[in-house]
């Protein structure tokens, strides 16, 4: 997908549309008026739960689906529980080194596969990646899990008896493919001239890369880095496989207190790790937005970027 | 081709075997794949081969046999994967209907400088933690609820909602909502808005040019998202185990309690495989029958013509 050469069709489109809009809209048709109300019923839908857990989150009462009354008590008790607070340091660390090391494999790749032409391996490499992102991931956590314990015992690599290499690693697979993704669709819009160029004049590999190449993906590596922080926090199904005891992550610990009851913490700690990923994702609006500003570009390829596509 | 190819044989005279190549930049991660989503399947499919020799032992390999992919197809796990993939088919569907006039209100109805905003408004329950949505709604329809106390207030008594496979049925639609918009979205952005009036010009209803011009053009992000909903659907655990109980639980629970309850390791790989089996030819039926159709279409409204002047439109 390029962002660039799309750009005249759309322009044209809204030209074209503010041209006979006026026209044609003199009289509003009940269909658009019914479709209008089906679309901001639908986003109302999709914010609903989000409102009940941020409306809860206030609730005094010991137990989160009563509602007993107004006040800030689950946001201290939150603070004062020190499992939680444990559990959170892990996800944001855990977060962390999968965004760094996504980051690092996925531009790699993102970049080999941009700048790779139709060599043979991409339809392979493509597949692969492919199945990475549409594997259920009950598959890949119960595939898994033997497979760390295996490399603990038998292959006797202890490093992957660690909970937080193993959430780390686990994380990184998906996030690894969306990187690559983005960061090819970036490198595939952009012309390999001025790697060209660098290259006729002398520039050994590596000074092309620093100086020409990494500068070009930049936006799409930092944005990458991003969603893969925001995806490790949200993991849950690999999470609460993986995972050793000592070393619980946020969700799974939401998820294991499923099975006693819920406390008004949860949704406390919920509202505010939402707080964080809105932060993270605004970051990688503005980081892509920016960039596409400089190189034309539009909201679908957002959007497909976002939604972690191609 | 790139600078690599063409430039670095001039000054690297054939002494070494094989020359640096940009492509190889994409071995880590190819690497980095096989060894921990490649191999580890391999390792569940040979597990899948063996059993569970005592009540200590995972599993074992000593004596090879498909004994657990019969013990996994017993009534119980088909009569769970029969309401699995129930739920999948028909929340798809409700997922599509749900999603397409959305999509269609943000691609063609909105206003260009509002776009990006509704699509942020879309992705940000996206970007929630699913368990977290999902929690919301399981206070919504728990009886303590304000929605209960509406129900009690209106006369109708305390619903029981919640742990019905109604309520799986929500909320599999609700978490797998966005990825059919996003999809539907792209799709119907990049349509050529001018076809569509150009179809009403030439005198099409606008049903009739809904029907000739917008859904066949549409069919990739229709597929996209049919393929994006249905496949993590099969595969969920988190929706059924916080709003079904045990009415309405689906297949990939009964994998992962295999793996954490029962421990064992060889019938939950074997139910794995089935799963992941049974999602690729559900996916491989289901895109022949879209091909299918797709042809059908195209054939019967002829809009191969239509396709190919987006296409020289496009590439122009």
């Amino acid at each position: 997908m390029t962002a660039v050469s799309e750009r005249p069709a759309t322009e044209a489109a809204s030209v074209d549309e503010s041209v006979s809009g006026p026209k044609k809209r003199r009289h509003v048709d009940i269909g658009t008026v019914l479709i209008s109300i089906w679309g901001v019923l639908g986003l109302l839908f999709l914010f609903f739960p989000v409102l009940v857990i941020v409306a809860y989150s206030f609730n005094t009462g010991r137990q989160l689906q009563s509602w007993q009354g107004f006040g800030f008590t689950s946001y201290v008790n939150a603070f004062n529980n020190p499992t939680i607070v444990s559990t959170i340091y892990v996800s944001i660390y855990v977060a962390f080194f999968t965004a760094i090391v996504s980051a690092i494999l996925g531009s790699l790749a993102g970049v080999a596969m941009a700048r790779s032409g139709r060599a043979w391996w991409i339809p392979a490499f493509t597949a692969l990646l492919g199945l990475v992102l549409v594997t259920p991931e009950i598959v890949n956590a119960v595939s898994l899990l033997p497979w760390f314990v295996d490399l603990g015992t038998t292959w006797n690599l202890p490093i992957f008896s660690i909970g937080v290499v193993r959430l780390i690693v686990a994380h990184s697979l998906f996030a690894c493919a969306v990187v690559t993704f983005i960061v090819r669709a970036r490198m595939a819009g952009m012309s390999a001239s001025l790697e060209e160029a660098a290259a006729d004049l002398g520039a050994p590999p590596i000074r092309r890369f620093l100086d020409i190449t990494f500068p070009l993906m930049r936006p799409a590596v930092i944005s990458g880095a991003l969603l893969s922080f925001t995806l490790s926090l949200d993991n849950t199904v690999i999470s609460s496989f993986v995972s050793v005891a000592g070393s619980t992550p946020w969700p799974v610990y939401v998820f294991s207190s499923l099975r006693s009851s819920l406390r008004p913490e949860i949704a406390a700690v919920s509202t505010l790790m939402l707080l964080l990923t809105l932060a993270v994702l605004g970051l990688v609006a503005f980081v892509l937005l920016r960039a596409q500003k400089r190189v034309g570009g539009d909201a679908p390829g957002l959007a497909s970027t976002l939604a972690g596509g191609n | 081709m790139t600078a690599d190819v063409g430039v670095a044989p001039l000054r690297r005279t054939g002494k070494r075997r094989w020359r640096w190549n940009v492509g190889m930049l994409a071995l880590p991660v190819g690497a980095w794949l096989v060894f921990f989503f490649i191999v580890p399947f391999g390792l569940i499919a040979w597990y899948s081969f063996g059993d569970k020799p005592s009540l200590y032992q995972t599993h074992s390999n000593e004596i090879l046999s498909l004994d657990r992919y019969f013990d996994a197809l017993d009534p119980t796990f088909l009569a769970i994967f029969g309401r699995t993939l129930n739920i999948a088919v028909t929340g798809t569907v409700i997922c599509l209907l749900v999603a397409f006039p959305i999509a269609y209100w943000m691609a063609v109805k909105l206003p260009a400088r509002f776009q990006g905003l509704v699509l942020g408004l879309v992705l940000v329950p996206y970007w929630t933690n699913f368990l977290v949505r999902t929690i919301g709604w399981r206070i919504t329809l728990s009886p303590e609820s304000f929605l209960a106390d509406i129900s009690r207030n209106l006369g109708f008594g305390t619903p029981d909602w919640l742990y019905t496979s109604g309520a799986v049925q929500l909320g599999v639609v609700y978490n797998y909502l966005p990825l059919m918009i996003l999809p539907l979205y792209v799709a119907l952005e990049r349509l050529d808005h001018r076809l569509l009036e150009a179809s009403r010009d030439l005198g099409a209803s606008a049903g009739e040019s809904f029907r000739r011009v917008t859904v066949p053009l549409s069919l990739p992000g229709i597929g996209a998202g049919l393929l994006l909903v249905f496949v993590p659907l099969m595969g969920d655990y988190i929706t059924p185990a916080v709003l079904g109980g045990a009415s309405g639980s689906m297949v990939g629970q009964m994998v992962a309690s295999q793996f954490q309850t029962a421990q064992n390791w060889a019938l939950g790989s074997a139910m794995a495989i089935v799963l992941m089996l049974a999602i690729a030819l559900a996916v491989i039926v289901f895109g022949l029958i879209f091909k299918v159709i797709g042809a059908l279409i195209a054939r019967s409204e002829r809009v191969t013509v239509l396709d190919d002047g987006v296409a020289e439109g496009r590439t122009a």
